[in-house]
């Protein structure tokens, strides 16, 4: 269980980044971090596995504080893929940065190769194990980055904008793994502006602006025309199933599934 | 304005065509999509239609790519950078690095065409008033967010006013905000005459932006027609493209049976 | 008219360089003082010397302690010139901790080897096979002096002057922009390569590698990046060179800059007279009229 309580963060220089953030998810949850550039999503994730340290509050991970733990012993159980890939990946070999970080969590042998394995396959980069990461495409070193922390195996898993510069079937893939995730009792956080991503993945939707939380709860809930003043204030738009729902007074529609089945329903 | 005839194209040192036999043509005030996996093409194609490929990063191109029906064959990008403009898809590939302030970064563009003091300020400010980006203009260039450095380089691109623009996934980085922003100052430039190739994943961003869409396929143009038909086609998904929201429910409610008003899908 | 020019004309891209700068005169004051802020700072009268000026500076200082030798000409340059210098840019204490631990290391070699290698009468002190001489004391005192003095001038230099302002000033007298900027991208390699460096092993701590620890994990740390580093460097400054193309950079024709460094005719004046200065010391040096070094 993730903790968050009374969390401020000023950046050198004295600009006020988180503006008091109080917010807990349970083990298991996928939680949507939506919210305009800058509104401090980014610098929030980092402070769940010690990058950054809070100004003021503080932050529990299963009710034990993370003040005054490296961030490398946070690393066992809180994993983070970076938003821009290439400040994370530096091993000339797909296999060799795969292998990294459950490396030094002191994976050997066999059990190593199994984890490196899965997540390459997760990924669909299997095929280029032995290739230079350089030689990929961006959006190819976007999925390497995500399964150099897959292959850890940590009990929370975070994805900062993982769906960036994918194409079809790239999303789908994202999408199956963070569904993956979940179903494996992990807890999944991610950063996204694909706001059809996050209705269709995420059981829980957390809307920040400026530094605060807006708005939290399911996507139906998020995404309900109550809730379209708020999401605008952080210039935010909800997906096009739950707009169309609204107008047709179909309730709260967020996923395109449950727009058709609402439509289904209301024709008998 | 942008012509392009059966064009290959290959990167140096690799012996596969990533580009097969393209017929291309751009008039000013079009606002042309590319839609496609990520091994399309999409990108290369952008260098090549901006002339930097082969001219300054090498590789074998065959056939001919003309712009203003001049072709770009010989010509320094220097040259070309006065008329055509491009962004990359990564954002801290298209910083200079030479500039200390955003400002100076939008600027370097104009005052290297060797514009007046005056206009390159005029250009600047019209160009990061257009995305937003006034707050930024003294910021270290090199200390940006992912998104912000992508609206830093479109507007570092706008104040040259090319007048052929490619864009490679401009709005990747983007939040929805940036991203219907980075659409609105597309749309306006067309207005004024300038022809535009967008490469981009989101189709609902081009679903009423571009008056033309070209589907790659292998390296091929596999759909090439109006916004409309080829964002409906079924064959999109095929090669990897997702339709626009709109198309998805609309064909998602015919397949049950259904029909969604189209006024449902307003704004 | 050559092919070239025809066809850069019928491009109609030929205006902006051949006209004369439409408008140049319609930038509002406040444009003016906001192009102006935009210079690198100059929080003393020392930075604001133009980087020309404060070049000659330093160039004729370092030229003419080598000529004068001895200890009274060198020590006269870095007491009247570079001294009141340093005061006035209030770094006085930076620039002589910089200049130590710069000629610390070749002072320590100069004076090892000529100290014990340098023949003469005197014999100080015996060590093992090597005598130490007062001449080479004598002569490596007079080298440390000289070295000394040079790395004050330069550093004098170098913490006063922003790359940028170098590059710009360079480029409005006629420098290539082309070898203006590489010399200023060589200039921010290193600190971009540090940076570079420290994010990666931030993403490495985030994926369990401990480098919080011990000075030993630190440094185990940082080796494996060396090598990555420098190579994203590399494909770095080639994309920025595309970036650079693509924003008609090294476009032939004279460029219109946001800012300018003043420059004035007694700066001008002061320059001539350095380089006057440090002529005639030189030719009174060859031709014997000035006395030997003391």
């Amino acid at each position: 269980m993730i903790e968050i309580r009374g969390l401020v963060f000023d950046y050198p220089g004295g600009s006020r980044a988180l503006d008091g953030i109080d917010l807990t998810i349970q083990d298991g949850e996928r939680v949507a971090i939506i919210g305009q550039n800058g509104s401090g999503k980014s610098t929030l994730v980092k402070h769940l596995n010690g990058l950054l340290r809070p100004t003021m509050g503080e932050v529990f991970l299963d009710g034990a504080p993370t003040a005054g733990i490296r961030v490398a012993h946070l690393a066992a159980r809180v994993g983070l893929a970076f938003q821009d890939p290439d400040r994370q990946i530096f091993a000339g070999k797909v296999r060799t940065e795969v292998a990294f970080g459950p490396r030094n969590l002191g994976r050997r042998g066999g059990e190593l190769a199994a984890a490196v394995d899965a997540a390459l396959v997760a990924v669909g980069l299997d095929g280029v194990a032995d290739q230079n990461p350089y030689d990929l495409g961006y959006s190819r070193r976007k999925l390497l980055a995500l399964a150099s922390i897959l292959a850890m195996d940590t009990r929370v898993v975070i994805l900062d904008e993982p769906t960036t510069g994918q194409d079809a079937d790239g999303v789908d893939r994202v999408r199956r793994i963070v569904s993956d995730l979940g179903a494996a009792g992990r807890t999944v956080i991610a950063i996204s502006h694909d706001m059809r991503f996050v209705a269709d993945s995420f059981e829980r939707v957390v809307v920040m602006g400026a530094g605060r939380v807006l708005l939290d709860g399911p996507p139906a809930n998020v995404f309900a025309e109550a809730g379209w003043p708020t999401l605008a204030t952080t210039y935010l738009e909800p997906p096009l199933a739950a707009r169309v729902g609204a107008r047709l007074d179909l309730g709260a529609t967020a996923t395109e599934v449950s727009l058709i089945e609402a439509l289904a329903a209301r024709a008998g | 304005m942008l012509s392009m005839r059966g064009v290959s194209y290959r990167y140096p040192g690799y012996a596969r065509q990533v580009l097969q036999d393209l017929d291309l043509e751009i008039a000013p005030g079009d606002i042309v999509g590319l839609v496609g996996r990520n091994d399309a093409g999409k990108s290369t194609l952008c260098l090549v239609a901006a002339g930097l490929a082969p001219a300054s990063i090498g590789g074998t191109l065959t056939g001919e790519v003309r712009v203003d029906g001049i072709s770009t064959v010989g010509r320094p990008t220097h040259e070309l950078a006065a008329s055509v403009g491009l962004v990359f898809q990564d954002s801290n590939t298209q910083r200079s690095g030479v500039t200390a302030t955003v400002f100076e970064e939008v600027a370097l563009g104009s005052v290297n065409l060797g514009r007046s003091v005056a206009e390159t300020v005029r250009r600047t400010r019209d160009a990061m008033a257009t995305l937003r980006i006034e707050a930024l203009a003294d910021r270290d260039p090199a200390r940006l967010s992912g998104g912000q450095a992508q609206l830093v380089a479109v507007a570092s691109i706008l104040a040259m006013g090319p007048r052929l623009l490619v864009l490679d996934e401009p709005t990747a980085q983007l939040d929805p905000e940036g991203t219907r922003l980075v659409g609105a100052a597309l749309r306006d430039l067309a207005a004024t005459g300038t022809a535009l190739l967008i490469a981009e994943h989101k189709t609902d961003l081009l679903d009423g932006l571009c008056s033309r869409i070209i589907a790659l396929d292998g390296g091929r143009i596999a759909l090439d027609g109006p916004a409309a038909s080829v964002l409906e086609d079924p064959a999109l998904a095929a090669i990897g493209v997702e339709s626009p929201a709109r198309v998805r429910l609309a064909r998602a409610a015919t397949e049950r049976g259904l029909t969604i008003p189209a006024g449902a899908f307003a704004r | 008219m050559s092919e070239r020019s025809a066809r850069r004309r019928a491009d109609g891209i030929d205006d902006a360089t051949t006209a004369p700068p439409p408008g140049a005169d319609q930038l509002s004051e406040a444009d003016a003082a906001y192009l102006a802020g935009l210079a690198p700072a100059t929080p003393t009268a020392y930075h604001r010397q133009n980087p020309l000026t404060k070049a000659t500076a330093a160039t004729m200082a370092t030229l003419g302690a080598f000529v004068l030798g001895g200890y009274v000409g060198p020590l006269a340059i870095l007491v009247l010139g570079v001294v009141p210098g340093a005061i006035v840019a209030g770094l006085l204490g930076r620039l002589v901790r910089l200049a130590a631990l710069i000629s610390l290391p070749i002072a320590v070699s100069v004076a090892l080897v000529s100290v014990f290698t340098r023949a003469g009468e005197t014999v100080l002190f015996v060590i093992g096979p090597f005598d130490a001489t007062l001449e080479g004391v004598d002569f490596a005192a007079q080298i440390i002096v000289r070295l000394f003095v040079i790395a004050m001038a330069l550093g004098l230099f170098g913490l006063t002057t922003d790359p940028r302002a170098l590059v710009v000033d360079l480029e409005r007298r006629g420098v290539p922009p082309r070898v203006a900027f590489a010399a200023a991208a060589t200039l921010e390699t290193i600190p971009a390569m540090i940076e570079r460096a420290q994010t990666i092993q931030a993403a490495q701590r985030a994926r369990g590698l401990d480098t919080e620890g011990s000075l030993g994990a630190r440094v185990r740390g940082v080796m494996p990046l060396v090598g990555p580093v420098i190579l994203s460097s590399l494909t770095e400054v080639e994309e920025r060179s595309l970036a650079l193309e693509v924003r008609a950079f090294g476009r032939p024709g004279r460029r219109h800059l946001l800012w300018t460094l003043p420059d004035s005719g007694r700066q001008r004046l002061v320059r001539w007279l350095l380089v006057g200065l440090f002529l005639a010391v030189a030719v009174g040096r060859v031709s014997g009229s000035l006395p030997a070094p003391l």
